[in-house]
C-alpha cells in the first residue's frame, strides 16, 4: 500500500474533522448543552442498606472506599503490579546508566555483545516503558478506577493472569533483545513472536477494567476514568497494529513506526500519568479541580489531535511533505489540551501550597504534573521545522523524551506508589525520611541530566549544521555533557534504590491499622 | 513520624475528587482559535507548494522529448557559439590550430574523412598523444567533453565543425550522438592518431601509439589500487575504478603527482586530518607513495561529476574565472590553471572534481580543519566564501571537462621534486 493522494486527503480531513469536533464541544460547553455533574450525579447510588453509608452522608464528595471493601478488592493486584513495576524500574535504570556511561567511556563494556550500547539502550527503553511505566500506570488504574466508580475491582484472577503473562513476555523480549534478536524498529524491538504473549497479557487487563466500569455505582465518570478507560482501549489497538509482521514496508514502515512510538507516549503513558494526577492532586489537597469544562476540553483535544503527532520525527525524511506538515500542525495543536489540563491541575495546587509541605507523594505527583505541561510545550515547539532542524539527531531529543517519560510519568507514578502502598497494605513506610531523599535525588539528578543534554544537544545540533566543522567536532564537544548525564542518571538510580529499600522493608513490617479513616501523609 | 501538628486544612481520608463548575477561561478560547487558524494556513501553504513543485516537474518531463525532437536538425548557429566557448581557446577562433600542439579544424583531412561522427567521438572522449593532420604532426591533450556538453550540444558543435569549417554536408543529430554515448561515453580518451584507426576509413598515416611504457613497480601499484594490502584499503574501493571519486571522495585521475604525494605524506603526519586516509597512508612506504602518485597522475578518465548541490552556476563561473574582489577572493583559475586543469606541482586540477568534495574542502579550509595549502592561501579564500558560494563554485567546477592526463615526460621531470616524509611542510 502506498501513501496516495486519497489517503492524504483523508488524513488532512482528520485535522479538519478534529477541529470541527473541538469547536462543537466548546460551543456545547459554552451554551450549557453539556450536562454538568451536579451533586446528585456524584452521589453514590447504592441500594439502601447495601452497606455503603458514607461518613458524611449529606456530602456527596465523601466516600469511604476502605470501608466499602473496594480497596480490599484491588490491593493485591495493585501490589503485584507495583512490585513488578519497581523491579523493571531498577533493571531499566541500571541499563540506562550503563548505556549512558558507554557514551563517554566507549571501551568500558565493549567485550561482550550483550553489553554494547545498542543493546543496553534498547533493553533500557523496553524495561522502563513496558515494565516500569506501563505496570506502574496500571497499578494506578486498578487502584483509582474502583474508587471513582465506587465498586469492587472485577475479575482480579484474570488481571493476575495478565500480570504474569505480561512479565513473562517482557522478560523473554528483553532476553531476546540482549542476545541480538529484535524486530529492528524503535519501541517495537521485541520480536513479534514474543509480542503475542504480551498482547495476550494486555487483553487480560482490558476485560476486567471494562467490567469494573460497567458495574459502576456513579452516573458521572470523573475525569481520571475517561483517561484510564481510553488508554486501556487505545494501547492494545496500537500495540497489535504496529506489531503485525509483514504489513508495513519501507517509508510506510517508518511512518507507522513513529505513529506507534509517539502514541505509546501520548495515548498510553500520558493518560495514565494525567489520570493519576487528576485523582491524587485534589484527593490529597481536599479541593476540587478547577473546571469540569476544562476537563472535557483537555481530554477530547488529546483524543482528537494526538494520533497524528508522531510523524514530525520524520521531518527531512523521504515522506510526503504534507504528511509531515499535518503532523507538525497536530503537534502544535497539543497546546490546547495541555493548557486545559495545566489550569485544572496547577490552579488547585497553587492555591494550596501548604499541602506540598505536608505530603511528599503530592510533591512527586504535582512536580510530575508540572513537568507534563513543560514537556508538552517543549514537544510542540520541537515539532516546528525551524527548531527541529537543529535538535533532530541530537541529545536534545533524549532530554525531551526523559522530561516526558521520566520527570512527568515516572515521578507521578512514584508519588502514586508512596501514596497507595500504605493504604493497600495497611502499613506505614518504615523509612519516611528516605522518601524525601528519593524526591530530592530524583529532582536534582534529573535537573543535571536534563540541562546537560539540552545544552549539549543544541551545541551538537549547531555543530552538525556548521559545514566548516568536521563531524567529529559535534561528537567530541559532547563529552562533558554526556558525563553530566551519567552523573544525573546515577543520582536518579540512587533514588530508585531508596524506593526499593523502603518497599522491601514495608513487606516485612507489621500491619499497624485495619482501616484507613485517617489521612496518612506518607512522610509522617 | 514527626511530632509536627497536621495542617488543619488537611481533608479527611474519605474526600473524593470532583470537578468544580467553572467556565472555560477566555485565554483558552483565544489560544485554541489562533492555533486552529495557524494550522489551516500551514496546511494550505504546504499543499500549494507541493502543487507548484508537481507542476514544475511534469512540465520539465514534457519538455525533454520536444527538445530532442527539435534537435533532429542541429542548430549550426548554436554550434558556432559552442565552438567559440569551448574549442576556440586551443583550436583558434576560425579553427586554424596551433602549430605542433593543437591541430586545425578548418580544412582538416581527418574531419573531412571522419565527418561529424568522428568529431563526436573525439569531443566526447577526448584525445591525447601524437596525431598527424594534413601531413603535419601535432601533440597535445584534449579533455573529454562528454560530461560538459549534452547530446544536443555535441550534435550542434560537431555538425558545425563538419559542415561549417569543412565541406562535409553531413550533420549529426542528437539521437545519433546519444547512440554513440551509449557505447563510447565511458571509454578512455583516444590514443592519439593511432586511436582513430577504428573510427575513420582510409586514415592517413599516423604516428605509432605511445602505449604506456609501464615503469618499474606498476604491476604492484595496480594491485595496491585494486586490491589493497594489509592496512591499505584498495584505493579503488572509495575513489572508483577510474579514480573518478564520488560525493565527498575526490577524483584523483590526472592530479599532479607531487600534489598527490604531498597529500599522502600530510595524511601520514596528520597535517591534513582525515581518520580514514591517515590509517591508509600510514601503511604506505615512501616508494609506494611515489608510485601511487604517478599512477593517478597519468590516469585519464571521463568525468564522473556533475552539478548536484543546487549551486548558482553563474556565480560559480564568476568566482572561478574572475574571482570576487569585493570579498577578496581571486579567480580559482589564477592558480589552478586555465579551465581549472591544475598547475603542477602545487595546484591540483579542480575541473570535473566531485562537487560535494570541493564544497566540503572549502568548508574545511574555512573552519581550519584543513590547513595544508601553500602559504595558507586556501584558508583565506575558504573563510571569504559563504555556503551558497561554496556550492556555486563546486557545482560550476563539476560542469567542466576533466583535466587531461599529465604528460609522462613532464612527470619524470617532476619526480625529483616529490616531497619525502621529512620534506618541507608547507
Amino acid at each position: 500500500m502506498q501513501i496516495t493522494e486519497t489517503l492524504g486527503l483523508l488524513l488532512a480531513l482528520s485535522f479538519v474533522i478534529s477541529l470541527l469536533a473541538l469547536t462543537i464541544l466548546i460551543w456545547a460547553i459554552a451554551n450549557k448543552q453539556v450536562h454538568t455533574p451536579d451533586a446528585d450525579d456524584a452521589r453514590t447510588i447504592f441500594e439502601p442498606g447495601e452497606g455503603a453509608d458514607t461518613d458524611a452522608p449529606n456530602d456527596p464528595h465523601h466516600f469511604n472506599a476502605a470501608r466499602a471493601g473496594i480497596d480490599a478488592s484491588s490491593s493485591s493486584v495493585v501490589m503485584w503490579l507495583i512490585a513488578a513495576a519497581v523491579f523493571w524500574l531498577i533493571y531499566g535504570s541500571l541499563h540506562g546508566l550503563a548505556a549512558s556511561l558507554e557514551l563517554h567511556l566507549p571501551d568500558l563494556m565493549s567485550g561482550t555483545a550483550q553489553m554494547t550500547f545498542g543493546r543496553m539502550r534498547t533493553v533500557h527503553l523496553n524495561s522502563v516503558a513496558y515494565g516500569w511505566a506501563s505496570q506502574g500506570g496500571l497499578a494506578a488504574v486498578c487502584w483509582i478506577l474502583p474508587r471513582i466508580f465506587r465498586t469492587e475491582l472485577r475479575m482480579t484472577g484474570l488481571l493476575k493472569t495478565g500480570i504474569v503473562l505480561w512479565n513473562i513476555g517482557l522478560a523473554a523480549g528483553v532476553f531476546a533483545i540482549a542476545n541480538g534478536w529484535t524486530d529492528g524498529l524503535e519501541w517495537l524491538e521485541i520480536p513479534w513472536q514474543i509480542d503475542i504473549v504480551l498482547a495476550a497479557g494486555a487483553a487480560c487487563f482490558v476485560a476486567p477494567l471494562i467490567a469494573t466500569a460497567k458495574h459502576r455505582n456513579v452516573h458521572h465518570i470523573y475525569v481520571s476514568g475517561w483517561y484510564f478507560l481510553a488508554a486501556v482501549l487505545w494501547f492494545p489497538v496500537l500495540f497489535v497494529i504496529a506489531n503485525i509482521p509483514g504489513v508495513h514496508h519501507g517509508v510506510e514502515q517508518a511512518t507507522m513506526n513513529w505513529w506507534y512510538a509517539h502514541n505509546v507516549l501520548g495515548l498510553w503513558l500520558t493518560p495514565l500519568g494525567v489520570g493519576a494526577a487528576y485523582y491524587f492532586i485534589p484527593k490529597i489537597i481536599g479541593k476540587p479541580v478547577y473546571s469540569y469544562a476544562l476537563s472535557l476540553v483537555g481530554f477530547w483535544a488529546l483524543a482528537l489531535f494526538y494520533s497524528q503527532v508522531g510523524i514530525h520525527h520524520l521531518i527531512g525524511g523521504p515522506v510526503p511533505t504534507w504528511l509531515v506538515t499535518l503532523s507538525v500542525v497536530h503537534s502544535v495543536m497539543m497546546f490546547v489540551p495541555v493548557i486545559a489540563v495545566a489550569i485544572n491541575q496547577h490552579v488547585t495546587v497553587a492555591a494550596n501550597l501548604w499541602a506540598l509541605k505536608e505530603s511528599i507523594p503530592l510533591r512527586f505527583i504535582s512536580f510530575g504534573a508540572v513537568m507534563y505541561t513543560l514537556a508538552s510545550f517543549q514537544g510542540s515547539i520541537e515539532a516546528l521545522r525551524s527548531v527541529n532542524t537543529i535538535t533532530h539527531f541530537t541529545h536534545y531529543t533524549v532530554a525531551h523524551a526523559h522530561l516526558g517519560a521520566y520527570a512527568f510519568v515516572s515521578l507521578v507514578l512514584m508519588g502514586v506508589i508512596y501514596q497507595v502502598v500504605p493504604r493497600a497494605t495497611g502499613k506505614y513506610w518504615p523509612f519516611p525520611r528516605m522518601i524525601a531523599w528519593h524526591f530530592w535525588l530524583n529532582v536534582i539528578g534529573f535537573a543535571i541530566y536534563f540541562f546537560s543534554l539540552t545544552i549539549g544537544g543544541v551545541l551538537q545540533g549547531l555543530a552538525q549544521l556548521d559545514a566548516t566543522k568536521p563531524f567529529a567536532d559535534s561528537v567530541t564537544l559532547l563529552k562533558p555533557y554526556l558525563e553530566g548525564r551519567s552523573l544525573g542518571g546515577g543520582l536518579m538510580t540512587l533514588g530508585h534504590v531508596l524506593l526499593v529499600i523502603n518497599l522491601i522493608a514495608i513487606g516485612f513490617a507489621k500491619k499497624t491499622r485495619e482501616t484507613e479513616t485517617e489521612n496518612m501523609v506518607a512522610a509522617e | 513520624m514527626t511530632d509536627k501538628k497536621p495542617d488543619p486544612r488537611r481533608p479527611d481520608e474519605t474526600f473524593e475528587p470532583f470537578e468544580a463548575t467553572r467556565r472555560i477561561p477566555w485565554p483558552v478560547y483565544s489560544i485554541a482559535i489562533a492555533l486552529a487558524i495557524w494550522g489551516v494556513i500551514m496546511l494550505v501553504q504546504t499543499s500549494t507548494a507541493v502543487q507548484v513543485a508537481d507542476k514544475a516537474q511534469t512540465e520539465a518531463a514534457k519538455q525533454e522529448p520536444t527538445k530532442l525532437a527539435q534537435a533532429a536538425a542541429p542548430d549550426l548557429d548554436a554550434g558556432k557559439t559552442l565552438f567559440a566557448d569551448n574549442c576556440a581557446t586551443c583550436h583558434g577562433d576560425a579553427g586554424e590550430g596551433v602549430t605542433g600542439a593543437f591541430p586545425p579544424l578548418h580544412g582538416s583531412d581527418i574531419v573531412k574523412l571522419g565527418g561529424a561522427k568522428a568529431v563526436t567521438q573525439i569531443v566526447m572522449r577526448g584525445i591525447g598523444g601524437k596525431l598527424n593532420v594534413n601531413g603535419e604532426s601535432y601533440e597535445g591533450e584534449m579533455p573529454a567533453f562528454g560530461s560538459v556538453l549534452s547530446d544536443t550540444e555535441i550534435s550542434e558543435v560537431a555538425s558545425y565543425v563538419a559542415t561549417g569549417l569543412n565541406d562535409d554536408a553531413k550533420t549529426i543529430s542528437a539521437p545519433e550522438v546519444a547512440d554513440i554515448r551509449k557505447v563510447a561515453g565511458d571509454m578512455d580518451p583516444l590514443d592519439g592518431g593511432a586511436g582513430l584507426a577504428g573510427l575513420i576509413n582510409n586514415l592517413p598515416a599516423q604516428p605509432e601509439s605511445a602505449a604506456a611504457e609501464k615503469g618499474p613497480g606498476s604491476e604492484r601499484v595496480a594491485q595496491l589500487v585494486s586490491q589493497g594490502s594489509g592496512t591499505v584499503w584498495a584505493c579503488a574501493s572509495c575513489h572508483g575504478d577510474k579514480g573518478e571519486g564520488t560525493e565527498t571522495v575526490p577524483r584523483l585521475a590526472g592530479l599532479p603527482a607531487p600534489y598527490l604525494a604531498k597529500q599522502l605524506h600530510d595524511f601520514q603526519k596528520g597535517t591534513r586530518p582525515n581518520d580514514s586516509m591517515a590509517y591508509v597512508a600510514k601503511g604506505l612506504s615512501d616508494q609506494e607513495i611515489v608510485e601511487l602518485a604517478n599512477y593517478y597522475a597519468t590516469m585519464t578518465s571521463p568525468s564522473g561529476a556533475k552539478p548536484s548541490l543546487e549551486g548558482d552556476l553563474k556565480r560559480g563561473a564568476q568566482l572561478a574565472k574572475e574571482g570576487d574582489w569585493s570579498i577578496g577572493v581571486p579567480a580559482c583559475f589564477t592558480c589552478h590553471g586555465p579551465s581549472g586543469v591544475g598547475v603542477a606541482p602545487n595546484f591540483p586540477g579542480i575541473a570535473a572534481q566531485q562537487p560535494a568534495y570541493v564544497a566540503h574542502q572549502l568548508a574545511m579550509w574555512a573552519g581550519g580543519a584543513r590547513h595544508n595549502s601553500p602559504l595558507g592561501l586556501m584558508a583565506g579564500i575558504g573563510k571569504a566564501l559563504n555556503d551558497a558560494d561554496r556550492r556555486a563554485v563546486a557545482d560550476y567546477l563539476a560542469s567542466l571537462a576533466p583535466m587531461p592526463a599529465m604528460d609522462k615526460t613532464e612527470l619524470a621531470a617532476m619526480e625529483s621534486n616529490i616531497p619525502v616524509r621529512e620534506g618541507v611542510d608547507q
